[in-house]
């Protein structure tokens, strides 16, 4: 409850100080960051695994929201055909951790990650290849979602959800597993939990949040190439992650609106310095890495923990 | 009630605000954004684009701005990432209320936040990128100043085939969308000579090893091999041939038309051909003007100018013809007008004439050859129709 009038309040202010399009528009991606990040706080932290390859799931489910919504398909039936998308891929993401553990295992979650972008730009007759494609609006009943308010509206809505299906997974018995399997997989075999299911199950869920999250990013953007999901995209979304606290859901959240706002609240902070500052290229990036380094030290669990 | 509350906050935002004026001028000011790379990966671009900017919009107001009105350049730094790029669109747009948009930089960047900027009625003008989406179909609020590969390499591979007598050409290119764009014009611009490709080899970005790709354009005979490289690719693929002794000339397009080229290259990158579409900015030899250009630029920035410098410069310069064409009372509609009037004259870099119209938002679509001679690049024709 106190979080969340916290991020109330902090939306509040974001929205009074840089006026509504490009404070809703800044929200819009937080929500939808936070969605993808929700996926890897469940395979990291609450299952114990490794997803070095986080923005492959995001790219599927981009890739695929864009291919169905211009079959004509329902926009709405696509986010279901994307999150499928992403919770297969998932699936299929977490086999090798069958044989592989630790770092190995972390190894073949990469090569997911450079597998599919390498695939969106070979098949390029669907994907557009490398100079990308197109997507539109996200239209819903003939209402197209184009407003940064809009986008807002059906991020945080989504998100709102995403949270809800997720704490009643995690306070299920699924979700004991995971942890179970997390703290010591060995004894959770021993308690007879199918430890190959639980993880196979969380990449899938994580999978397919990921892909939920891109298929919104899709529409926020209108404009999707396969250089947008490379590997510095699983990477920021691992660094939101660990900023924000891979052991709450909540964390997830706090991380996006680190790693989304930051680079703007830098660019804004950046106006009011003296010309011969604010003009030194590399400014924004060393700020924001020195902001990042000052969490770690403070808060090494993350925001939330 | 959140619902109500923001539509009071917006409505409260837009009766507080100027609604009525055009966004980004008053009476003494004009301010325009522009988003650049500053931080990603292409920051080396980004960087002496925006100063070359800066550069021609200070000049100009201190000779007391554009119709009176002094001209404010605010930039936004995207790092290569279209998500970036959309917020710092939408910064640009509701907070900076700037006029127009002027060379944003990189295709993601600008597929991405150019539908914010037509859709809110701000002209989009010479971004840094060569997708056709960016001139065509023609659009009021889109303007183009970089010739696209497909134009420049048919004019000059027929170009060199006609100086040359060439009869077996081949193509190294990268695999993308720029390699395969390039290809497109080189079997164009062949097909008007009655010829063909001989032989065609692709290679991966990021690419370091060439020994297959240049055995297999040699083992096919070519006499001419065109590259569709980046500048370190250009060098890898020039050395490989020298060094396996294959003298065949060799012509790069413009991407590879750089000072890095043959600065890296040294000696096995002599005599290499390339198209320039806009000349690079030489100190030595330099006439007048663009000595002193360099010298103001050098005190402004203490560094010395590059390619993408003169390009900031030049986009910066267009932009200013093109509200000096519209006339005091500025409004986008005005400025369209302005713009589709401009023809502009060979300018001290040596840059190719623009020329804009009703119909026509691409403002060239042609280079010229130059060649490599003595460690520096040398222009050998003018541009090619």
């Amino acid at each position: 409850m106190r979080q969340a009038l916290a991020l109330l309040a902090l939306a509040g202010v974001t929205l009074l100080t840089l006026g509504p399009d490009y404070g809703l528009g800044q929200l819009a991606f937080v929500a939808t960051w936070a969605i993808a990040g929700l996926g890897l706080v469940i395979i990291l932290g609450q299952s114990g695994q490794i997803s070095l390859g986080h923005g492959a799931f995001l790219a599927v489910g981009a890739y695929l929201q864009a291919g169905w919504v211009a079959l004509g398909g329902p926009p709405l039936v696509g986010l279901v055909v994307a999150i499928t998308g992403g919770a297969l891929l998932g699936a299929l993401a977490s086999l090798p951790g069958r044989r592989l553990g630790g770092l190995a295992f972390g190894m073949s979650t990469l090569a997911v990650a450079l597998i599919v972008e390498e695939a969106l730009v070979r098949f390029d007759g669907v994907t557009g290849g490398a100079s990308g494609l197109s997507v539109p609006p996200l239209s819903l009943a003939g209402w197209a979602v184009v407003e940064p308010w809009h986008q807002f509206g059906a991020s945080a809505a989504v998100l709102v959800l995403a949270l809800l299906a997720c704490r009643r997974l995690l306070n299920s018995r699924v979700g004991r597993a995971w942890r179970a399997v997390r703290d010591d997989e060995g004894a959770a075999a021993a308690c007879g939990v199918d430890t190959a299911h639980a993880k196979w199950l969380a990449f899938a869920v994580g999978g397919g949040l990921g892909a939920l999250a891109g298929a919104l990013y899709a529409h926020w953007l209108g404009y999707l190439s396969p250089e947008q999901f490379g590997l510095q995209l699983s990477f920021e979304l691992l660094m939101l992650v660990f900023v924000g606290g891979a052991s709450r859901l909540m964390g997830a959240v706090w991380g996006a609106v680190v790693i989304v706002a930051l680079p703007q609240l830098i660019a804004l902070l950046r106006d009011a310095l003296p010309a011969g500052v604010a003009n030194l290229a590399g400014l924004e990036l060393v700020a924001f890495g020195l902001v990042l380094v000052a969490v770690v030290l403070w808060r090494p669990a993350g925001l939330v923990r | 009630m959140l619902r109500r509350f923001l539509m009071a906050l917006m409505a409260g935002v837009l009766a507080g605000g100027t609604a009525l004026a055009e966004p980004g001028v008053t009476a003494s000011t004009l301010r325009v954004g522009t988003i650049q790379d500053l931080s990603g990966p292409i920051a080396m671009l980004g960087a002496p684009i925006r100063d070359g900017m800066l550069l021609r919009f200070e000049e100009a107001n201190a000779r007391g701005g554009v119709h009176g009105r002094k001209l404010e350049l605010r930039f936004e730094d995207s790092g290569y990432d279209p998500k970036r790029a959309v917020l710092a669109t939408r910064k640009l747009l509701s907070r900076d209320k700037v006029f127009a948009f002027v060379g944003n930089l990189g295709t993601p960047v600008v597929m991405a936040s150019m539908p914010l900027a037509i859709e809110a009625g701000r002209p989009h003008l010479f971004p840094f990128s060569p997708h056709q989406a960016t001139y065509a179909p023609l659009h009021p609020l889109k303007f183009q100043l970089f010739a696209p590969y497909q134009d420049y390499m048919n004019a000059a591979v027929r170009e060199m085939v006609a100086r040359g007598g060439y009869t077996r050409v081949g193509l190294l290119f990268q695999d993308d969308d720029y390699g395969h764009e390039v290809k497109k014009g080189v079997e164009a611009g062949l097909a008007q000579r009655g010829m063909a490709l001989v032989e065609a080899v692709g290679y991966k970005r990021g690419a370091t090893d060439f020994a297959s790709q240049i055995a297999r354009l040699r083992a096919a005979g070519c006499d001419l091999v065109v590259l569709a490289t980046v500048v370190r690719e250009t060098v890898a693929a020039v050395s490989e041939a020298r060094k396996t002794g294959w003298p065949v000339d060799m012509l790069v397009t413009a991407s590879g038309y750089s000072a890095q080229t043959h600065e890296l290259g040294g000696a096995a990158v002599e005599g290499l051909y390339g198209v320039s579409v806009m000349p690079l900015p030489y100190a030595e030899g330099a006439n007048s003007a663009l000595a002193d250009w360099i010298e103001r630029y050098r005190q402004r920035f203490g560094a010395a100018p590059n390619i993408w410098s003169a390009m900031g410069y030049n986009v910066a310069d267009v932009f200013i013809q093109g509200l000096e064409a519209a006339g005091r009372e500025l409004t986008a509609e005005r400025f369209v007008s302005g713009m589709e009037s401009v023809h502009t004259t060979r300018d001290f870099f040596g840059s190719p004439e623009y020329r804009f119209s009703a119909t026509e938002h691409l403002g060239n679509r042609v280079g010229r050859l130059a060649r490599i001679t003595q460690g520096r690049w040398v222009l050998i024709s003018d541009y090619l129709q």
